[in-house]
């Protein structure tokens, strides 16, 4: 399974152009994509899920074109998007046996091992039976995950998957994403940084529509080695003063004080004391370049 | 104050911005304009002629009706005020501000009812501007009263928003659910529909409690205005005093305002200043499960992805259907799963039971409830809610995966969007079908628990499954495809609504069509004695024509399905035109269903048959009118005698045939030109044994004028033969000719020749006669008018006939059966030939009117003979097997009535007396010589449950047994008052056959109804009422008013006394020109009074001046009655009495007359409608004011004056009083 997505354009009736000729190949793994909210994360994924049509451009997977041929696209697909409801007083069990149905799983004996398997696998047997609307919000985006996952999808599009999912959860949802095996491709659509590094031998960064960065997360980081160098500082001022002078990456507070990432080939000075570099470092690099061009 | 003051003003500005609000004024101002401006828009305009369509009962009326209709207004404006705050959660930044409870409440309610009045005033608005139309009828808007407008305004609609809103306001504050709000709307517009039907049904005259309790207005309105006369209606609001109708209004309004004050203080009281509602523990409970549900949750579990298994995906047609059930499954189940579908279903059953209940109560009697009674009952309450469901659940199945956003999922999942439209239909259908089932129960259920067994699920079936199913799944496809077309579910239901709503509208203009009216479908009676007979056609048709461009429009909802994300049309279209290809062959076939259906329907309904709508048969009636009225005083030859040979052919509904009339010059003057009145096309082919040629004719031959070669002499006679036929074709657009069936044949002599102008085809309701631009329709002349006295009443073309006629039916009709024809007369001659049946019958020696019927149908016949005065007579009725209900009491009051008549009048002229049950497409009973053709919707399937129930089957039997003396024997000329002389003597002979039956007793309860039933009448006159001698057309005067003041009079000066004048009256005048070679006067009702002034002693005169020459109301009214132990063990009742007379003329305007009547002054025992006579004498009254007393041996309980209202009281009530103690 490849995924190519050639020249992709898309502008919304009220203006907002969400693409701009974006063009990316995917293999067959888990894929990264990046970028701040508005980027036009949501919109390539819903346009790779056949759930609108660009402007212009074209999406392959394999053989089959996704603008038209949306049906079959639509059979070896896995789609979670990034915000959905349910069917109110619907059980988890009957839903996913009906999403199964929908699925082309025929077959009862198949379509039960899949549906138990999965509420096994989301955490969700003991609950199967309670109606989804009552679901909190980590189950009712596990219960997402399951849908997705049920007959073995080619594509598997998940949008922001891990988003309200306490840690334990997210760990475990990595798990199952990454034990799905070979010979499917993922679009794991993200802002957690520290998804796709755990997770994914390629990512994207995309902004504004348009695509900043493709490669490996280990390239990127790669990239950056040596040249990070951080240093503390306690108050505002400071901190106005080194966002002047240098190439600020990010700040975090630690203790009151804060911790400032600043980009540069060499040792920016005093203070300052080199650091590992961090996928973070590579994504706001990119966008704070892209916003500088 | 002042934060009061900030919680209003916020309120305010609220609502004035919303467009809602200008929405609802919009619309209300729309419909006060239509009321004024379109005649056939309200209530009032479809009404009385003669009331104001800007006076103050017109604007109590549509204000009643506003706040009726408009409950829903005041929830949405009332009950969403408080709800905002918690559904856009703003409460938690509220209810942590000091706030105070008075401020937050007050604010938003007064800001509420604020809005609400702003958005009623459009009424007043939109009625002004009514009357500034310049197409609206003038003629009936008078000048503008501010308070016609303010009062009725204040003291219903804002007095209304006041009560209802506050108990809106209530509910949505303590139940904090729009939900329940809604339901509380439509909870209380349901049960109040059944609770006036159910009030309606019992038949109760009661007035005084029903109004005060009653929220809305339809019981108090009925209980002061029911009989204002037109007068009154155009001058009079409703009264605030407690004076006026027993201060009814008034109370009412009490009542209801306290209400109103106790919802505001419970709404204070109880509300609770906290995001917790009153109902905050069941959420505790939901708090609770969740809990549990964490603990669930936090077990230690392996962090281990295990693998999942494979399976296999399978896409072919199988897996569509499996898709397809899967969907339609979980769809049902979402509707299932929620209490609003189970609320509706329990209301539809509510009001499906409760009218189910009633099935077999009609408007004045009890009847089996047959399946039809019980399906008309049912279903008639059910409809509603199909539609209602079909609007609500179209648009909840549309955007259901948008509402919950679950479309994300769903519209990425392999399925076409063919399947997941038809699971949406499939849902939609099943959920209705479950409603007509639910709806099929509740009828047999409602059967059996009165008593009816004699189920016919078949006709529950055809009914329910096969005839409203369609239509409702019509109605559903419209409302599907609008739901996928607009962008706003709300939009949806406002378009799917108004095209409801707006159909039966476009009809009332003339706009009548089936095949541009959406989803219409003629109109269609099932008869038991035909089924659904020959409308089955017409309705096939239809049905199919529209469900197949409903379907059309399905094809295209499902090409422009919305899927995906992006909703923009552009992007719709797109996919639509993906889709298209694969659709097309559905589109094609479907078209052409529409094409064929579409064509012939139009090919039966505008080809085989002329298609008229009501306006342009009313303006054929009126060009009739203003080309040949002309000829109406031309001297013309009557008819002598009637010889006809008919054959009818049910199974075609036609006939065909051929007559010989008799024609004789009973004027003193040659006659050159023959006149010939042809109604129906049914004549043709006209000769006359002389010479003759045609003069003119005119379109549709409905008038033909033959010049005789050599005139006809006075005293001549001439013999006009000619053919007649009526045949079916095909079928109409509605209005079928009800006297043609499969079986159950029934037409009359106006399918025959009229000779001259024949004024029964004129216009009669004036407001159409405007609309025709025709004078004022022409009443019937005054008494000892010179060419009124010599005609005829009831046929003007003829005095007196013989009759003799050969009329043959088939042998085998359309389901194979044999029908037995018959026609007036004696059976003389029968036999079989050529597949037929034929039957001769003769009247013999005996004159009749000339008018005689034929029928034909599937008969079981049923004969007794009855030992009459000078001849055994034959009384037979004839029937459909299955409606033996009340075979026997119709022999039974016949014979009670030819006793009765044949002892106090004369002899019966014939040797049978037939009844012959004929389908309800029309609803009467008619009485030809010695043949009664009775509509099985009066008749056939009586019932009486307690021994006290009015036995009307036994009534009108009687009463148009009567008619075979008044009418048939005694006939009075075209002049006014005459009418009186068959339908008030034939009233008032079936009131003494039922008297003999049920005794004194019970008449009085039956006159009470005869009394409501003249006062309602005069109330709704659209011409002038006039007194009973003098009457026209005022049914009301002839039946009711007319039996009530006869029976009176027999009781005032004997029985025997009234009947002595009949009988002489009868003697002196009978067949009045039915021998001589020239027409002389006919009697009228001077010799009537006469004769009755004859038996009338000097100091009762009075009463027939008043009673019939007059109109006179009385307002009696018993003040107090107290009673007293005399030393002799006696008791001395003190009886206080008021009494008012007043004369009316025809409009109801009144005067006040002087008293010096005799009434009843009667003391009773027994508890209020059981009381029995300590004391009834009458006495004279003089004063307004007077009191009696009267000394009885037993404690009495009830006394008063004119108890048994026999005279006309329009308070018949307050007649009686309870005796109290001194």
């Amino acid at each position: 399974m490849a995924l190519t997505i050639t020249g992709l354009s898309k502008t919304y009736p009220n203006g907002v152009r969400a693409l701009k000729d974006l063009s990316l190949t995917i293999g067959n793994h888990m894929f990264g994509l990046l970028g701040p909210n508005g980027a036009g994360k949501s919109t390539l994924m819903r346009t790779v899920a056949t759930l609108q049509d660009p402007d212009s451009g074209s999406v392959q997977l394999d053989g089959l074109n996704v603008l038209t041929q949306k049906d079959e696209v639509r059979r070896v697909l896995g789609y979670l998007p990034q915000e959905f409801g349910v069917y109110p007083k619907m059980s988890a069990l009957d839903m996913l046996h009906h999403l199964a149905i929908l699925k082309g799983i025929t077959n009862k004996t198949e379509r039960t091992q899949m549906v138990e398997a999965l509420l096994q696998q989301t955490n969700l047997w003991d609950a199967r039976k309670k109606a989804l609307s009552t679901y909190s919000g980590g189950m009712k985006q596990r219960f997402g995950i399951a849908q997705a996952l049920l007959a073995n999808p080619k594509l598997i599009i998940v949008d922001e998957p891990t988003a309200g999912l306490d840690p334990a959860e997210r760990n475990r949802f990595l798990n199952l994403l990454s034990s799905i095996g070979s010979n499917v491709t993922v679009i794991l659509s993200t802002h957690i940084v520290d998804d796709v590094r755990e997770l994914c031998p390629r990512m994207a960064i995309i902004s504004n529509g348009q695509l900043l960065l493709e490669g490996a997360p280990t390239e990127a980081l790669n990239s950056l080695r040596g040249k990070i160098w951080s240093k503390v500082v306690a108050t505002d001022d400071e901190l106005r003063a080194l966002e002047t002078t240098f190439k600020v990456v990010s700040t975090h507070l630690v203790g009151g004080l804060h911790e400032v990432r600043v980009h540069a080939d060499s040792s920016p000075g005093d203070g300052f004391r080199a650091v590992e570099s961090e996928l973070e470092d590579v994504y706001f690099l990119n966008l704070a370049n892209q916003a500088k061009n | 104050m002042a934060m009061f003051w900030e919680f209003f003003t916020f309120e305010m500005k609220f609502r004035f911005k919303s467009i809602s609000t200008y929405i609802y004024f919009l619309l209300w101002a729309v419909f006060n304009f239509l009321d004024v401006a379109s005649e056939n828009f309200g209530p009032i305009g479809n009404n009385n002629g003669k009331i104001l369509l800007n006076g103050p009962y017109a604007n109590i009326l549509n204000d009643i009706g506003v706040t009726f209709f408009g409950l829903i207004v005041i929830a949405a404006i009332f009950g969403t005020s408080i709800l905002r705050d918690f559904q856009r959660d703003t409460i938690q930044i509220l209810f942590t501000k000091p706030i105070s409870k008075f401020a937050y409440l007050g604010g938003r309610w007064a800001g509420s009812f604020v809005a609400t009045v702003f958005a009623f005033s459009g009424l007043l608005v939109g009625e002004f501007f009514g009357t500034l139309a310049p197409w609206a009828d003038h003629s009936r808007i008078g000048p503008n009263h501010l308070s016609w407008y303010l009062q009725p305004f204040f003291s219903i609609v804002v007095f209304q928003i006041f009560f209802m809103g506050s108990l809106f306001f209530l509910v949505s504050a303590l139940s904090r659910k729009i939900f329940i709000v809604y339901l509380q709307g439509a909870a209380i517009f349901m049960l109040y529909i059944i609770g006036v039907n159910a009030f309606g049904a019992t038949r109760s005259l009661e007035h005084f409690w029903s109004a005060i309790f009653d929220p809305i207005g339809l019981r108090y309105i009925d209980a002061i205005t029911r009989y204002w006369t037109v007068v009154e209606k155009n001058s009079l609001l409703l009264s605030w005093s407690p004076h006026v109708a027993e201060g009814v209004f008034l109370l009412n309004r009490l009542f209801w305002g306290l209400i109103g004050v106790l919802a505001l203080l419970a709404v204070w009281k109880f509300f609770p200043m906290s995001v917790e509602a009153l109902t905050a523990r069941s959420s505790g409970k939901r708090a609770a499960r969740a809990r549990e549900q964490d603990i669930v949750e936090a077990r230690p579990r392996s962090l281990v992805a295990a693998r999942l298994p494979i399976v296999h995906q399978i896409f072919g047609p199988g897996t569509r259907f499996a898709q397809l059930a899967s969907l339609t499954r979980i769809r049902v189940a979402n509707i299932l799963h929620e209490v609003p579908f189970w609320v509706l279903l329990l209301l539809m059953m509510g009001i499906a039971i409760n009218n189910g209940y009633f099935a077999g109560k009609l408007a004045d009697r009890n009847v089996w409830p047959v399946t039809y009674l019980m399906l008309q009952s049912v279903e008639g309450g059910a409809q509603l809610f199909f539609y209602i469901v079909a609007t609500l659940y179209a648009a909840e199945l549309i955007w259901r995966e948008r509402d919950t956003q679950f479309s994300g999922i769903h519209d990425a999942l392999p399925i076409s969007e063919t399947t997941d439209w038809f699971s949406k239909l499939f849902a939609l259908c099943f959920v209705e079908l479950i409603l007509l089932t639910v709806t099929m129960f509740c009828g047999i259920l409602m059967q059996t628990l009165s008593g009816y067994y004699h189920y016919e699920i078949f006709q529950y079936v055809k009914e329910l499954y096969f005839i409203t199913f369609p239509q409702i799944l019509t109605f559903a496809l419209f409302a599907l495809f609008i739901q996928t077309v607009v962008s706003n579910k709300f939009i949806g239901h406002g378009i799917v609504i108004g095209v409801f709503v707006i159909t039966p509208i476009l009809f009332n203009f003339g706009w009548e069509n089936t095949l541009y009216l959406p989803g219409q479908t003629p109109p269609y009676i099932y008869s038991d004695m035909n089924g659904y007979g020959h409308f089955a056609a017409a309705l096939f048709w239809s049905i199919a024509y529209w469900l197949a461009i409903m379907a059309v429009l399905a094809v295209i909802s499902i090409a422009l399905a919305r899927r995906g994300s992006d909703d923009a049309w552009k992007s719709r279209l797109g996919l639509a035109k993906q889709r298209w290809l694969r659709l097309m062959p559905a589109v094609s076939v479907l078209v052409l269903i529409v094409i064929s259906s579409g064509c012939w329907y139009y090919y039966n309904t505008h080809v085989l048959n002329e298609y008229l709508t009501a306006k342009d048969r009313r303006h054929i009636q009126a060009n009739y009118e203003r080309d040949f009225k002309k000829f109406e005083n031309v001297p013309q030859p009557k008819v002598v005698a009637v010889d006809a040979n008919i054959n009818i052919y049910p199974e075609r509904r036609s006939f065909d045939g051929n007559g010989r009339f008799v024609l004789q010059n009973k004027t003193p003057q040659p006659i050159n030109q023959i006149h010939v009145t042809n109604q129906f096309q049914s004549v043709t082919n006209v000769k006359f044994d002389r010479p003759f040629h045609a003069v003119s004719s005119s379109p549709r031959n409905l008038y033909t004028i033959y010049q005789l070669d050599t005139p006809l002499g006075p005293g001549e006679k001439l013999d006009m033969k000619f053919d007649v036929g009526y045949a079916s074709h095909g079928f109409k657009d509605g209005n079928e000719r009800p006297e043609f069936a499969y079986s159950g044949t029934f037409f009359d002599s106006s399918y025959f020749p009229t000779i001259g102008y024949d004024n029964n085809i004129e216009i009669d309701d004036p407001r159409r006669r405007k609309e025709e631009k025709l004078p004022d329709q022409e009443i019937l002349p005054h008494r000892g008018d010179a060419v009124g006295s010599v005609t005829n009443l009831f046929t003007p073309t003829s005095d007196w006939v013989t009759y003799h006629t050969t009329v043959s039916t088939s042998d085998s009709d359309s389901e194979g059966q044999p029908q037995i024809a018959i026609s007036p007369g004696y059976l003389t001659r029968e036999w079989h030939e050529n597949g037929r049946h034929y039957f001769t019958y003769d009247m013999g020696d005996v004159k009749t009117l000339d008018f005689f019927a034929f029928l034909s149908a599937r008969y079981d016949v049923t004969k007794e003979i009855y030992q009459g005065k000078e001849n055994p007579i034959s009384i037979e009725v004839y029937h459909i097997p299955q409606h033996t209900f009340d075979v026997d009491d119709m022999v039974a009051a016949s014979k009670a009535g030819l006793t009765y008549y044949e002892k106090n009048f004369s002899p019966f002229q014939f040797k049978q007396y037939r009844i012959m049950e004929f389908p309800r497409y029309r609803t009467f009973a008619q009485s030809f010589p010695n043949t009664v053709p009775f509509s099985e919707g009066i008749g056939f399937i009586g019932r009486l449950e307690k021994p006290k129930d009015i036995d009307f089957t036994y009534f009108v039997t009687a009463h148009e047994l009567g008619h075979q003396w008044w009418a048939h024997q005694l006939v009075g000329g075209r002049v006014e008052g005459s009418n009186m002389l068959s339908e008030t003597l034939a009233e008032y002979s079936a009131l003494m056959v039922m008297r003999e039956k049920y005794g004194n007793d019970s008449m009085h309860r039956f006159l009470k109804h005869e009394l409501d039933g003249y006062l309602r009448g005069r109330a709704g006159e659209i011409r002038k009422e006039r007194p009973v001698v003098l009457v026209q057309n005022e049914p009301y005067v002839w039946y009711q008013k007319g039996g009530h003041v006869l029976f009176t009079l027999a009781d005032y000066i004997g029985e025997d006394k009234v009947n002595l004048a009949l009988r002489n009256f009868l003697l002196q005048n009978r067949y009045a020109n039915a021998n001589d070679a020239q027409s002389g006067a006919y009697p009228d009702t001077r010799q009537f009074v006469e004769a009755l002034r004859a038996q009338t002693p000097p100091e009762l005169q009075y009463y027939i001046t008043d009673a019939f020459e007059s109109i006179v109301l009385y307002d009696n009214k018993a003040v107090s009655a107290t009673v007293t132990q005399t030393p002799d063990k006696k008791y001395k009742v003190t009886l206080n009495v008021q009494s008012h007379k007043v004369s009316a003329d025809g409009n109801g305007k009144e005067t006040p007359m002087t008293l010096n009547d005799l009434m009843d002054i009667g003391v009773f025992v027994g508890k209020k409608n059981e009381e029995k006579p300590l004391y009834l004498k009458k006495e004279k009254i003089t004063q307004a004011n007077q009191t009696f007393e009267i000394v009885v041996d037993q404690m009495p309980t009830r006394a008063g004056i004119d108890p048994y209202n026999k005279l006309i009281d329009r308070i018949p009530d307050d007649n009686m009083i309870d005796v109290t103690k001194q």
